[in-house]
C-alpha cells in the first residue's frame, strides 16, 4: 500500500522523471520529495503553491459562473516539463503532487496516466 | 523555566522513547528520539480530523483504539495508508505549532507511553521546530498583526470592493463566524487544523473583509454613591436646613472673647 512516503519512489519511476516533490497546499511545506541536487525543498514548496493559487484564482475569475477545481497543471518550458496534480482530501486543502520531467527523455500522455494512477492509490 | 523546545531537544538527543505531559496543554508522543503524534488542547487531533471528513465514523476509530490500532483500521479500508498518514502529519504539526513556544509547565516524561495512532510518520525534533517558525513567518508575510488570532472572527458587513475571491478554507470560515467563536473555536467547529484557519482569517484581514479587533472596553465610571448627589436631586440624602453648626462650644467662647476685643479696642 503506497503512502505519502513512499509514492516518490513510485513518481521517480516515471521516464524521464528529474524531481519529485509532495506539497501539502494549505500550508505551502513540502511533506516529502526526492533527493535533488540543489533544490530547496522548503522554498520551491512554497513557490509552487503560490503558483497554483494564482493560477486558480486567474481561473476562476476568467471563468465567471463556474467552480474551477484544477484537476492538474501542466507548464511546459524549453528544458522540460512541470507536471503538478491536486490531490484532493477530505480533511485538508488539498495535496499536490508535482515532478519534473525531462523534455527529451519523456512521455507527456505516460506522464500523465502514471500520475493518475499514483494518486488514486494514494487517497480514496 | 526551559523552554520546550530544549527540552525535547535534550530528550531527542538520548533517543527517548515515552510521552512527555506538559501540564493541560497537551502531550508529546516520542519513539528513539524522534516525535510520532502530539496532542494540543486547543486543536483538533487526527482523530477528528478523520472523522470530520467523514472518512472514518467515530465508532470505527473506537474500535481501532481499543483493539487493532491502525493496521485494523487500514484493513477495513475505509482510509488509505496516505490519508491516515496524511492526518496524523497535519494534526501533529497543527499541534507543535501552538504547543511549542509556550514554556512547559510541569512537564512530565513517562518513558515507554504510547499512542495509538503514532508510527504513521516519525518528525525530528528540529525539522518540527523550522516549521514553526516557517509557519508562523508565513502568517507574519500575509497579515503582520496576530491581534486577530485570538479575537473573535467579525466579517465586515459589506465588503470594499466590488468583488470578493474566497478559497474553500475562507468561506467555511465566514459561513460559520458567528461573531463571537474565536479562529480556534472556528477550526474544532469545522474540523480543519487551527493553522489553516489561522492562515484563512489573516488573509480575510489583509483583504480587508475583517472588522478589527474590539480594543479593551475603557473602565466603566464607578457609580456615583447616594451621597454625593447634588442637592437638588430628589433622590439626595436629606440636608439639614440652614449653613452647617457645629455644636462646639470653644467656639461660642471663642467669639465672645474676639466680641469683647472689638469693644475695647473702640
Amino acid at each position: 500500500m503506497l503512502g505519502l512516503d513512499t509514492c516518490l519512489a513510485e513518481v521517480m519511476s516515471i521516464p524521464g522523471a528529474l524531481d519529485a516533490m509532495l506539497i501539502d497546499h494549505t500550508s505551502g511545506m513540502a511533506v516529502a520529495f526526492s533527493t535533488a541536487s540543489g533544490v530547496d525543498a522548503d522554498r520551491s514548496a512554497e513557490a509552487l503553491t503560490e503558483a497554483l493559487r494564482a493560477t486558480s484564482d486567474g481561473l476562476s475569475r476568467s471563468s465567471p459562473g463556474d467552480y474551477v477545481r484544477v484537476d492538474e497543471m501542466l507548464i511546459t518550458t524549453d528544458k522540460g516539463h512541470h507536471l503538478l496534480r491536486l490531490l484532493d482530501t477530505a480533511f485538508e486543502g488539498p495535496l499536490a503532487l508535482y515532478v519534473r520531467l525531462d523534455m527529451e527523455r519523456s512521455n507527456l500522455a505516460l506522464a500523465r496516466h502514471r500520475l493518475q494512477a499514483i494518486s488514486n492509490q494514494l487517497l480514496t | 523555566m526551559t523552554s520546550l523546545d530544549t527540552l525535547l531537544a535534550g530528550l531527542a538527543r538520548e533517543r527517548a522513547t515515552g510521552a512527555l505531559r506538559v501540564g493541560r496543554n497537551g502531550t508529546i508522543f516520542l519513539s528513539e528520539g524522534r516525535v510520532t503524534y502530539m496532542e494540543c488542547a486547543q486543536t483538533p487531533g487526527a482523530e477528528r480530523l478523520l472523522a470530520a471528513g467523514g472518512l472514518v465514523t467515530e465508532a470505527a476509530l473506537r474500535r481501532a483504539r481499543a483493539d487493532g490500532g491502525c493496521a485494523r483500521l487500514l484493513e477495513e479500508g475505509c482510509v488509505t495508508r496516505g490519508e491516515l498518514q496524511y492526518a496524523v502529519l497535519g494534526a501533529v504539526l497543527d499541534a507543535a505549532f501552538f504547543l511549542l513556544p509556550g514554556v512547559g509547565t510541569r512537564p512530565k516524561f513517562r518513558p515507554g507511553e504510547q499512542h495509538w495512532l503514532g508510527g504513521q510518520w516519525f518528525f525530528d525534533v528540529a525539522g518540527l521546530v523550522r516549521e514553526c517558525a516557517r509557519r508562523r513567518e508565513q502568517l507574519a508575510r500575509i497579515w503582520p498583526s496576530a491581534d486577530l488570532d485570538t479575537a473573535p472572527v467579525r466579517p465586515v458587513p459589506c465588503p470594499p470592493g466590488q468583488s470578493v475571491t474566497l478559497s474553500k478554507a475562507q468561506w467555511e470560515i465566514l459561513v460559520r463566524a458567528d461573531q463571537v467563536s474565536t479562529p480556534l473555536e472556528l477550526a474544532r467547529q469545522i474540523g480543519r487544523s487551527g493553522y489553516s484557519i489561522l492562515l484563512g482569517v489573516r488573509r480575510l484581514a489583509a483583504a480587508g473583509l475583517l472588522a478589527p479587533p474590539e480594543a479593551p472596553a475603557l473602565p466603566k465610571r464607578a457609580r456615583r454613591p447616594e451621597d454625593r448627589r447634588p442637592p437638588h436631586d430628589p433622590r439626595a440624602a436629606h440636608q439639614p436646613l440652614g449653613p452647617q453648626v457645629t455644636g462646639d462650644p470653644a467656639d461660642l467662647a471663642l467669639l465672645l472673647r474676639l466680641k469683647k476685643a472689638l469693644e475695647e479696642l473702640t
